[in-house]
């Protein structure tokens, strides 16, 4: 069917769908000034900084998520997701500790071991969903779990301290500073920002997931530009996996559900603080802070420990409702 | 110069069962703008795909610039400047119009993208070779449509090789008002020498834009018109039609009976807006109209599928307002979808289910489905519509399409609505299922239904209908007896070429 | 049970304890103090009671409470105590954890915070409160000997042996008591149980294990550190029918004494903790802390061994979780 005409949007938006867009943004700002007024030390640089660091590994996985998104389009369900990242983070962690604390292994070897099995990881889901044709979201989400269940027996499902300098250079140390884990990942994000918003390829990747069509009929091919995002969007679990290492002091069971739930919601709730509301980099990053910086201010406020995840939710609810609304407005 | 910079000579071209291409030939001169035109399936859309490298010919010859091409790839062809605007935008709605513009052919440094390079590039190509003001920076969901096609043709010209661009069904998309922007871009590439070849089914565009014209029909070129005027238009259709109604047709007359629907001043903005239409007991009303006239989104809209933004429905006398298909149904009015394999048939359930589907409260008690009911009614349906093969346990997904959409019809006859919506029934149907679908929807207005059947086909609307409206960019144009109506004069209102009413629908997107 | 009646009871229980306090001539006083209290997760019972039993008694003695849950996962556990040390509060209690916690407890202390912790030993705490898990190891490796009559084969649930300094002292202490045993054997490779997930997860391993062990070739399953998982492998052990396999563990919640005061059932040994009570003594010990007294760097708080049906039911009267029939 041809574009109906009604498509093409009337002399710039109305006044009701530029406060929708702007809601999100106004109530997560209303939210950090409430709980910087109520909050202890909260409007204080000590917790500004650890806001950034607790925030580390969500953000770096969520560099590969969006990267994914970008390539494969943002419906949830048809779309570009990869569910696996969290789990590549967790072996590569589970690897890494166990060969450098209980085998005596190099670092830089067990390092080595940790990005081939990340890139398997990466080169497997991007095969299935490329050559194969499968859901993203179903292919990822099954490799979640046996990625989760090897690394299980990796790890034996027990608890692997870490003492290496790297690792504690990464959790203690610091540059010009600031923490270490902050500037390495500020690093990063800004060197995915190029390659993602200042390179051909990077554009290109974008308008592969932006319109698959529109992509082909400019001589792009979407295959392998989907297939790289996964394993580019590998490559950031195995980063992430030495921010984990460092947050715990090594490698400790159980720790892909948490980041797999930040990772998914910083991501998307970065696409409503977007100008052009979809998935960007810069938005991920901005979601991953600002939820932390949300749960850090609950519990700061001591708001009740039982009610912390309802609020988180419904935030998180009302701001995917409010760009929903927003594009119904507009449609 | 060479005398002309496309020439395809007798293409052939065969898909399984059908003749697509029969011997049919192009040629489009340097610098002129050429129109193709056709009914549908007349093999216009298989050329320009074998021009395109999508199809390979069974036989002919392809030359561009005197030049043969062999094989006729993709590649080739854009090596040789050839370009398509697909009707299609295919744009990314988040990019901006730079990124659009450049779009697989970025410039770049050695540090990146040299956006700002792009950027002016994009704004001087629109601002000389268009002739219009777009920003570079602003985002593609923020231009209307008629820019965001000069964005899409833009893309195709921005590297300066173009020859030869073939537009396809380029005003589609647009509203009246914006097609001269169109066209005065239209007219500054060829200006600039560029060829082009624009195919339409608006024959007053055609007449309008074009210098020379080749008609299609039945795979091949029936005709070209070397001198386009206004007054061409009936030897166009003429020439595209070629046939008179033939006898599939059982129309015999109807007793018109009591008002049962009327509709007044619809809207629903940027499809359709002040339409008022009326069907009576007994009566079959004809809905005609090009793709894009708002025909689908009206019968929609009839049904509940769509809200009406304005205007008023009333049944029997009543005002009623639908807000979903289940109001319809429960008031009497059913629809027979156009694409019954998306909206009209659960493929996976036997034929029994999906007869029944529609009318569960009849065939169950306290919400059990009475197996034997069900199946009994399912077989007298069989019988009465000769559904082939003749078995209700059967899977809807292994009978052919007649039979589909005969099952879909049976599902609607066993409600015994008073009102029925068909929407495009005999689209994809063998001849021999047509006639029998025709007998049931005829069988149905002699019954005292109410019937509107909205179609592309005007040979169907001639022969089925009493009344044909025509649509045309979203409001009704004409409205017409079927008795004494030539195709012809159909053709021509749907396609704008009608002199019989000038009043030319300017469908106000607002 | 809601919260509010727990939170009753959990009051119930703190004042009791500080009437007891206060009648040994002590006055103590929290006020005008802000104490962090950090708690590994709130889903199961002995994390909850503990919890509970600090936030009464911190509240009872005036103090003001800032609590944070990890939800079950050490490492929100461990980032948990950065927001209690930028929060500036003036000292934590931090209940349970894993190794993450330590460099934690570290910074804390830089930043001339005291920690107190709860069933976890740490070179960076003022004071430890904690069962006295010693007994509680010996006297489960005793009982277990004897219900299966100090010989056969046993398997064992040991995730946290390495990892939990509780755990090593519980599961190494029950294994030194099986050292005198020559007869029986302890199946190789031991279990790793799920932390997050555990009734689930050691069920289903114990179904694996009883298909690998057929009829005859197993005598009794011990959960090294805690009982959650009991409740799994209870729960297996009926689905199969092999109710004749002996099930012993350690914490003894209210969960676990109902399935040992069932009739025949296989869960026949148990140690109980009393965690509100450990998490109440917490507190009272930063009150102390506060008041200038000097504390031992553990205090050990009394748990009650319950060896089969009658015990349990005697033992679940006297913890104040109802009675039994």
């Amino acid at each position: 069917m041809p574009m109906p005409a009604s498509a093409r949007p009337e002399s710039g938006a109305s006044g009701l769908s530029r406060i929708i867009d702007a809601a999100p943004l106004v109530i997560f700002l209303g939210m950090l000034i409430y709980i910087g007024f109520n909050a202890p030390n909260f409007m204080s640089f000590g917790t500004m900084q650890l806001v950034l660091n607790q925030s580390v590994p969500v953000v770096v996985v969520c560099l590969g998520l969006s990267i994914v998104v970008m390539a494969g389009g943002d419906d949830v369900v048809s779309g570009g997701i990869d569910l696996s990242i969290p789990a590549t983070a967790v072996i590569c962690a589970g690897i890494i500790a166990q060969l450098v604390t209980n085998t005596d292994t190099p670092l830089l070897l067990a390092i080595a071991l940790a990005l081939g099995a990340a890139m398997f990881i990466g080169i497997v889901a991007g095969l299935m969903v490329t050559r194969l044709g499968m859901t993203p979201l179903l292919t990822t989400l099954a490799l979640f779990v046996a990625v989760v269940g090897v690394t299980k027996v990796v790890t034996s499902s027990r608890r692997i301290n870490v003492d290496d300098p790297f690792i504690i250079f990464l959790r203690d140390g610091e540059i010009l500073g600031i923490s270490a884990g902050v500037v390495i990942t500020l690093a990063l994000v800004l060197v995915f920002y190029h390659f993602i918003h200042r390179t051909k390829w990077g554009l290109n990747l974008q308008a592969v997931g932006g319109s698959c069509e529109a992509a082909e009929i400019s001589g792009l091919k979407p295959g392998h530009f989907l297939f790289w995002a996964f394993v580019i969007a590998a490559f950031t679990g195995f980063l992430a996996s030495f921010f984990l290492l460092a947050r715990g002091s090594g490698s400790s069971p159980g720790t892909e559900n948490n980041l797999m739930l930040e990772m998914v919601l910083a991501t998307f709730l970065g696409a409503a603080f977007s100008p052009r509301r979809v998935v960007t980099l810069w938005g991920a990053v901005l979601g991953a802070v600002l939820v932390a910086a949300l749960s850090i201010g609950f519990k700061t406020m001591g708001v009740n420990v039982f009610w912390t995840g309802l609020i988180k939710g419904s935030l998180i609810l009302v701001v995917l409702a409010l760009a929903a609304l927003s594009s119904r407005v507009k449609s | 110069m060479s005398a002309s910079v496309l020439l395809m000579q007798d293409i052939a071209k065969t898909f399984p069962g059908v003749v697509a291409l029969d011997a049919a030939s192009l040629s489009v001169r340097p610098g002129e703008i050429h129109g193709l035109v056709g009914e549908n399936g007349a093999g216009k859309s298989t050329i320009i795909k074998v021009l395109a490298g999508v199809y390979h010919a069974d036989d002919g010859t392809v030359s561009i610039q005197d030049t043969p091409v062999s094989p006729v790839t993709s590649e080739v062809i854009h090596a040789a400047g050839v370009r398509f605007i697909h009707q299609e935008l295919h744009l990314v709605p988040h990019f901006t119009v730079t990124e659009s513009v450049f779009m697989g052919q970025e410039i770049t440094t050695r540090l990146g993208l040299s956006r700002r390079l792009m950027c002016a590039r994009a704004e001087t190509f629109f601002r000389d070779v268009l002739d219009v003001e777009i920003n570079g920076d602003i985002l593609i969901r923020d231009l209307g449509t008629a820019e965001r096609k000069l964005v899409q043709i833009a893309r195709a010209l921005i590297d300066d090789q173009a020859r030869l661009v073939v537009f396809d069904e380029p005003t589609a998309p647009l509203a009246s008002g914006e097609i001269e922007k169109l066209f005065r871009a239209i007219r500054r590439l060829k200006d600039r020498g560029i060829a082009i070849i624009y195919v339409s089914h608006y024959l007053s565009e055609i007449t309008d834009i074009c210098d020379r014209v080749t008609v299609f029909r039945n795979g091949r070129d029936v005709a070209v018109l070397d001198k386009v005027d206004e007054n061409c238009a009936n030897e166009l259709i003429k020439a595209m039609v070629g046939r008179e109604i033939d006898a599939l047709y059982p129309k015999s007359g109807h007793t018109r009976g009591a008002l049962v629907l009327q509709a007044k001043g619809l809207g629903d903005t940027g499809y359709f807006s002040d339409i008022s239409l009326s069907a009576h007991s007994g009566e079959i009303v004809g809905i005609a109209g090009l793709i894009g006239s708002g025909r689908e989104e009206l019968i929609d809209t009839l049904y509940g599928l769509r809200p009406a933004r304005t205007g008023e429905v009333t049944l029997h006398g009543k005002p009623v307002r639908f807000s979903s298909p289940a109001d319809a149904v429960a008031r009497g009015m059913v629809l027979v979808p156009r694409d019954r394999r998306r909206d009209g048939l659960v493929l996976d359930m036997s034929v029994s289910e999906n007869i029944n589907l529609a009318s569960l409260e009849e065939v169950s008690c306290y919400g059990i489905e009475l197996r034997n009911r069900a199946r009994e009614r399912a077989s007298r349906q069989i019988r009465e519509l000769d559904i082939r093969p003749d078995n209700p346990a059967i899977i809807s997904r292994q009978l052919s399409g007649g039979n589909q959409q005969k099952t879909v019809l049976a599902r609607w006859l066993a409600t015994r609505a008073a009102i029925f919506l068909l929407d495009e029934p005999t689209v994809g149907v063998d001849v021999g299922a047509k006639v029998e679908i025709y007998q049931l929807i005829e069988n149905l207005a002699r019954n005292g239904a109410a019937i509107l059947l909205s179609s592309s086909d005007p040979g169907e609307l001639i022969g089925m209908c009493d009344r044909v409206l025509v649509m045309m960019r979203g409001r009704i144009t004409h409205e017409t007896s079927a008795v004494g109506l030539s195709i012809d004069q159909l053709v021509a209102m749907t396609t704008g070429a009608s002199t019989q009413n000038s009043a030319e629908g300017h469908a106000d997107a607002r | 049970m809601s919260i509010f009646r727990k939170t009753a009871i959990a009051g119930l229980l703190a004042s009791v304890v500080f009437a007891g306090s206060a009648f040994a001539g002590e006055h103590l006083s929290l006020s005008g103090k802000r104490i962090g209290v950090a708690v590994v997760g709130t889903q199961h019972f002995w994390d909850r009671e503990a919890f509970n039993g600090a936030v009464a008694t911190v509240e009872a003695l005036g103090g003001e409470v800032m609590a944070v849950d990890g939800g079950r996962d050490n490492q929100v556990h461990a980032d948990n105590h950065d927001i209690l040390l930028a929060a500036g509060v003036d000292a934590v209690i931090s209940i349970l954890g894993d190794g993450a916690v330590e460099p934690k407890f570290e910074a804390l202390q830089d930043a001339g915070i005291p920690v107190f912790t709860v069933d976890h030993p740490s070179p960076f705490s003022v004071n430890n409160t904690t069962s006295d898990n010693y007994y509680m190891g010996t006297t489960i490796g005793r009982y277990m000997a004897d219900a299966i009559g100090g010989e056969g084969k046993v398997a064992v649930f040991n995730a946290f042996e390495g990892a939990l300094r509780i755990c090593g002292i519980r599961a190494g202490l029950w294994k030194y008591v099986l050292a005198d045993y020559p007869g029986i054997e302890i199946i190789q490779p031991e279990l790793a149980e799920e932390f997050a997930n555990a009734p689930e997860d050691a069920r289903k391993q114990t179904l694996d294990l009883l298909s690998q062990y057929p009829e005859g070739t197993l005598d009794a399953i011990h959960v090294g550190c805690w009982d959650q998982p009991a409740i799994g492998i209870v729960q297996a052990l009926e689905e199969a029918g092999r109710t004749d396999i002996v099930v012993t563990a350690l914490d003894g919640g209210p969960e676990t004494l109902e399935i040992m005061a069932e009739d025949g059932s296989p869960f026949v040994a148990n140690v109980a903790q009393q965690p509100n009570l450990i998490g109440s003594t917490s507190a009272m010990n930063v009150a102390r802390y506060f008041a200038g007294e000097t504390l031992l760097p553990q205090t050990y708080v009394d748990v009650l061994p319950v060896n089969g049906q009658a015990e349990a039911k005697a033992v679940y009267a006297e913890l104040g979780y109802g009675t039994l029939d």
